[in-house]
Order: structure tokens, then sequence, then C-alpha cells
């Protein structure tokens, strides 16, 4: 068959991502299939290819949308398919998704902009303190913040709604690390733990000015416990059959999912280290 | 059917109530703007995410409102379109006069007319933020409208049996079209939001105690 990677320049800029998408295609080649990284250029002739693997970030408004969405009416194979990209992509729909379901998540409410009393004293009232706020859009924990206090709140939200419509509001849920789940074809893949960089609150923190990522181990995944994998896997049907990470939170009062993502990151030397067919796993899925 | 509007006569529900709500019942989403991000979209989101049937789906709105979405899925319906290119530098095979309409998540209303060969460079780099994101290029080969669409009834007279084609086909109920106008008839180019004091909201009042009634 023959495979298409969708891709942007500065998937190749890591060496650690590079060399797994240089994994990629040769786990497809000696799997008898051919593997050509594509670009936006590229978009038009998307029908020359049997199957689409979308390596690039993904949001409805990039072209990873446009060539995932022309792909699917093609009848292409895609990962990430145009709904997976459109529902994960977006934490306000997460949130609807995860209260509707009834998902273990941290508390959260949407926040339109009103000010008044009783809604501001309502969020910290059911929400406790501090409370993260996020844009619908936030990605690489960019436009996630921490409001410690009414008066934080009011000046990260005010400053948030400028871009966004709506933001979305959390109880915050302390921890050492995440557990990212990697789910295809509703299994778990692979599963890791993002360590919090000391001295920071995000996988990704800013500390003493410069960013600083957290540690990232791969634990096997045959070790996963019995109750963050049922809720990972049920989670993971709610959006689709596609390929996705998930983020939880153990604490002591159970897990608690922060958000799943599509078209998680694998780098090499990384989620790979102990399940290391996950390339495998993948191709298989993309040419079934 | 639930109806929801910006414009709350007539209406069920207002977005800001109907998103704070389960949601039981199909659902029509009325609104002058659907963008990815905004109030309109939101909308139907929350109705998908509920599993109830809703007009217009995400699916329909995306498609409607990302151009080379837009000229494939007329294509493939039989609404006439010029052959459009999605390109990030200039090739040689393009001449002046063109159309040109930003494809990048930041540029609304976006619609650039190029009528010479030696302007086509500059503009495709600024439109395309340095070969970041596409640029859709549409030869221009007629008279340039924009109209608003409401239920397939169109703010110009000729292009009615277009615009209910369009309805037909793209479930979008209220829109602004780029369209150009030439021997052969309307050919479509660009779809965004309408602006809102540019929709006439009798016809669409009209357009929606039918489907009320219908129900
Ligand atoms: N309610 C919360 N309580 C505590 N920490 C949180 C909460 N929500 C998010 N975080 C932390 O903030 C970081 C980013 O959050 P989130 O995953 O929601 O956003 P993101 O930008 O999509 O992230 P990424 O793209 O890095 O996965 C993560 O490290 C997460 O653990």
């Amino acid at each position: 068959m023959k495979i298409a990677c969708f891709v942007e320049a500065y998937n190749f800029e890591i060496k650690s991502e590079e060399k797994a998408l240089l994994k990629f295609k040769s786990t497809a080649e000696t799997m008898g299939h051919s593997f050509e990284f594509i670009y936006k250029d590229d978009i038009s002739r998307i029908s020359d290819y049997d199957t689409l693997f979308i390596r690039a970030t993904t949001d409805p408004s990039s072209c990873a949308y446009i060539i995932s969405r022309l792909a699917e009416q093609y009848g292409l194979k895609v990962i990430d398919d145009p709904h997976s990209i459109r529902t994960c992509s977006n934490k306000v729909i997460l949130h609807d998704i995860f209260q509707k379901n009834n998902i273990p998540s941290p508390g959260s409410v949407l926040f339109y902009g009103d000010y008044s009393h009783e809604i501001i004293g309502g969020i910290f009232k059911s929400l406790g303190c501090p409370v993260i706020i996020k844009t619908p859009y936030t990605r690489f924990s960019s436009h996630v913040e921490k409001a410690s206090n009414i008066a934080e709140f009011i000046e990260i939200s005010r400053h948030l709604l400028r871009k966004a419509k709506v933001l979305v509001v959390q109880e915050y849920v302390r921890s050492d690390f995440d557990w990212r789940v990697g789910i295809l074809r509703n299994e778990v893949i692979y599963l890791c733990k993002y360590y919090i960089p000391k001295g920071g609150w995000k996988v990704k923190s800013k500390i003493n000015g410069k960013n600083v990522w957290g540690e990232t181990i791969a634990v096997s995944r045959d070790t996963i416990s019995p109750e963050l994998k049922d809720l990972s896997i049920n989670l993971s049907k709610h959006i689709g059959t596609g390929l996705y990470g998930l983020d939880v939170k153990e604490t002591n009062d159970g897990f608690k999912v922060i958000e799943i993502n599509d078209n998680p990151s694998i780098y090499d030397g990384f989620e790979d280290v102990i399940d290391n067919d996950i390339y495998e796993k993948i191709i298989s899925e993309l040419v079934s | 059917m639930i109806i929801v509007s910006e414009e709350e006569d007539d209406s069920d529900s207002n977005p800001l109530f109907f998103l704070r709500q389960p949601v039981y019942d199909s659902v029509l989403n009325i609104n002058h703007d659907y963008r990815y991000l905004r109030m309109g979209y939101y909308v139907s989101a929350h109705a998908e995410t509920f599993g109830v049937e809703v007009t217009p789906n995400c699916t329909e709105i995306m498609d409607a409102y990302r151009n080379p979405l837009l000229m494939e899925k007329a294509k493939r319906n039989g609404i006439r379109t010029n052959e459009y290119r999605l390109i990030t530098s200039v090739k040689s095979e393009f001449n002046a006069p063109v159309l040109l309409f930003a494809v990048n998540p930041f540029t609304n209303n976006s619609m650039k007319v190029v009528d010479s060969d030696s302007k086509l460079p500059e503009m495709i780099k600024r439109m395309s933020m340095g070969a970041r994101f596409p640029v859709s290029l549409h030869p221009l080969t007629g008279e340039v409208h924009e109209i608003v669409q409401m239920f397939g009834e169109s703010t110009n007279e000729e292009t009615l049996a277009f615009t209910k084609r369009f309805y037909e086909v793209f479930n979008i109920p209220i829109c602004k079209l780029v369209v150009q106008i030439d021997d052969g008839g309307v050919v479509l180019n660009h779809c965004e939001p309408a602006i809102k004091k540019e929709v006439k909201w009798d016809i669409v009042h009209d357009k929606m105690h039918e489907i009320k009634q219908g129900h």
C-alpha cells in the first residue's frame, strides 16, 4: 500500500522526532509498503495514496485538517481523522464530552466573561483555590494558566478572553506526573509518565523565565492499572478508533482525566522505549 | 426540533443558554457566523456531543468555510467552480487576473483581486505568511459578486437558482458567498460568515416559521 505521511519542516527539527519518523518509514517498508513524507504543497494529490498518517500538528484551522478531510472523502484510511481532530483540539468540546459521559476529571466549568460576584464567587466555591484557566485551543501547555485568587483570575481571564469566546476553568489537581496512555483502535499501545519539572506545575513549565520539559519515563503497557485502562479505553470510544494520547492524573480520589489528544507525540527514545512495537501497530492499522 | 438563534424572536433558545443545557431534540442552529471557535460553531458541536441531528453539523461547517474543502465538495456535487489551485509560491503557469483567498487560521474576509502578473509574487508571499500557509488561487473570468445566502434565498435575484442548489449541497442556513457571474452562469469561489446587518432577517424568520410548521 502507498502510505502518505503528512509533515511540516518543524517535524524534523528535533532529532528524536526525526528518528521516530524514519522508524515509521523503515517499519512500513519492511512490511512491504511505500511510505512517503508529504507537505502542504502536496495536498491536492492526496488521492494518489491509499492511506494517510498525519504527524504535523493538527487543528481544525490547520492544513492538516484540510488534508485529513480530503483524504477521508477520497476513501483513504486516515490517522488523525477529521472528527478526532475537531473533538480533541478543543477543550470546550472535551469539557462537554466529559460531563455528558461522566468521565472522571477535575471539576470544570465554562466561563464566558460574566464577572458578576455571583458567577466568580460560584466558580471559586465549586472548584476551590487555585483554579486552572484554559483557552479552547491550548497546545503544548500554552494558554493554560493558574489563578490563586479572584484578582489573578480576573486579570488572566480578561487577557485570554481577548482572543477566545469562552474559557474552561478547572479545579487544580496536583501531581508529580501525568500518566500518558497511548491508545490505538481502543487498545492501550504504550504507557508513560510525563513528569512535571521541579518548581513547575505543568509538564512544560516556565521556570526562571525558561521553558523546561519534565522527564518522560516509559512504563510497560502490561502493568497498567485496570482502572486506568478501563477509563482510557472507555473515553477513547467516545471519540473514535484512531490514535490518541490521554493525560491522566492519579490522585487519592482515583484517576482524573485531563485531556485526550489526537496526534500524540511519538519520539524515539521516549514513548517507544519499552513497548517498541508501536511503529508496527500503527502501520498495521493504517494499512488494515 | 429546537431552534437556536442569536435573534431572540421566534427562537427557542439563544446560543449561551443552549450551551448550558443537555440536548434531547434535533437542532436548527441559526447564526450569521459559524466559524470555528465562534458561538455558531459551539452550538453545533454541543448538539453533536449529545448525539442529536443538527443543521448545520460541524463537518458541514468546516466543509463550507475552508476554501479547498468548499471547492472539492462543490465539484463533486456539480456546482460550478473554476480550476482553483492551492499554492505557497508563484509558479509560471498562473496568470493574472486572479482571485486569492488565504487558507490560514488567522485571516477572515481575505479575498484579494490581483490584476497584474507582476503583483502576484508579493501578494502570495504576504497571504501565505512567507510560504507558511497555502493560498487558494482562482482565475478571474467573470464579474465578482458578494451575495448573502439565507436558506437557499439570495440577496441577488440573478443567483437564486444557484443559492438554492448551494443550500441543498452545503446545508449552511446563512453565509456570504463570493461568486463570479459570466456567460455560463454563476461560479462559486468562496464562503465566509455573513455580516449581521447584511442578512435579511425577515427572510430568515419566514423560513424558520416554514421549517417549524413542517415539523
Ligand atoms: N486541572 C488541572 N490541574 C492541574 N494541572 C493541570 C490541570 N489541567 C492541566 N494541567 C496541567 O497543565 C499542562 C497542560 O494541560 P493540558 O493537557 O490541558 O493542555 P495542553 O496544552 O493541551 O497540553 P499538551 O498539549 O501539553 O498535552 C499539563 O501538564 C497538565 O498536567
